[in-house]
């Protein structure tokens, strides 16, 4: 009986919604103001990611500990600062995958949608 | 439309076809095929008042022309459009003099008579504006423009159990102001 009584209350309202308007020329008058579409620049991006490294790399060439650990790297020596050194790289190359792979998974792409 | 799946289909090919190869054709027949319909949500909320409406329709393609980049496919692009169209709505009317939200008031009832004779339709019309603001919309989305309750949540930037809530209480509202009209109906409909 609700139910019933709700689907007249829903033909009775959609029945007093007009419906879609008719175009008469909106779509043109919309399309003759259409701006030209900016790309996005990818500058600002690589330009973060060279100041990132760069930064990061003259922090710590001035640290004793990184300093010998990147000797004893390039040595074949797995000392202390060497492995210290290795963790912390992989950790910081494991969270930019993990943030890339995330970033692919929420980004909308265009090119999937063309068959 | 008769085939949603169909559609979207049809609306993201033509999304991706503006965003790679900047297709103002594509754009073009995207808004030809929603323009109807958010120039009626718009209408809705305007209270009929049509130049207002078109204006803020012109406005949300324009946006969605520029922010088409932003759509991530999450929801169909005609909910996208209408979110864009009801943003633009509120922005209006938080930047309207009351001056333009009196004259909105009053326009159900200037533009009565030849298109609105029916007593029915008039009598809905009538219970309809003695809900609340928040409820009119609510209904006007989920009933009119038949959106699930999640997509008129997403369009109405409002949590789902508040648009479902309101949802309910505007149609116990209508019940009881159009009770007389829903027995009339169900006879003639045989419902």
């Amino acid at each position: 009986m609700n139910d019933e009584m709700e689907d007249v209350l829903d033909v009775l309202l959609r029945q007093q919604f007009e419906g879609p308007v008719a175009d008469e020329g909106f779509c043109a008058s919309v399309i003759d103001r259409l701006p030209a579409r900016r790309l996005r620049n990818k500058w600002p991006m690589v330009a973060g990611i060279i100041a990132g490294v760069a930064t990061c790399w003259f922090s710590l060439w001035s640290a004793p500990v990184a300093h010998a650990g990147w000797q004893d790297w390039l040595s074949g020596e797995p000392s202390a600062s060497a492995v210290a050194l290795f963790i912390a790289m992989t950790s910081m190359a494991i969270l930019a995958l993990a943030w890339a792979i995330a970033e692919a998974d929420d980004r909308y792409d265009p090119k999937r949608m063309i068959r | 439309m008769a085939d949603p799946i169909g559609a979207e289909q049809v609306d993201h090919a033509l999304v991706a076809r503006v965003l790679l190869t900047d297709d103002r054709r594509a754009f073009e027949q995207l808004m030809r095929r929603h323009q109807g319909m958010v120039r009626a949500q718009l209408r809705r909320l305007l209270h009929g008042d049509e130049a207002r409406a078109d204006d803020l329709a012109q406005e949300t393609f324009l946006l969605a022309w520029r922010k088409l980049d932003q759509f991530r496919g999450e929801a169909r692009f005609a909910t996208w459009l209408y979110r864009i169209a009801y943003s633009c709505f509120l922005q209006a009317r938080r930047k309207g003099s009351s001056a333009a939200e009196d004259m909105a008031d009053d326009a159900p009832d200037q533009r009565t008579s030849p298109r609105d004779a029916v007593e029915l339709r008039l009598d809905v019309e009538r219970a309809m504006r003695r809900l609340s603001a928040t409820e009119q919309i609510v209904l006007l989305h989920v009933v009119q423009l038949g959106l699930s309750h999640d997509e008129a949540a997403y369009v109405l930037e409002m949590p789902l159990g508040t648009v479902k809530s309101h949802t309910n209480r505007g149609k116990t509202k209508l019940r009881a102001l159009l009770a007389d009209w829903q027995v009339t109906f169900r006879k003639e409909h045989g419902l």
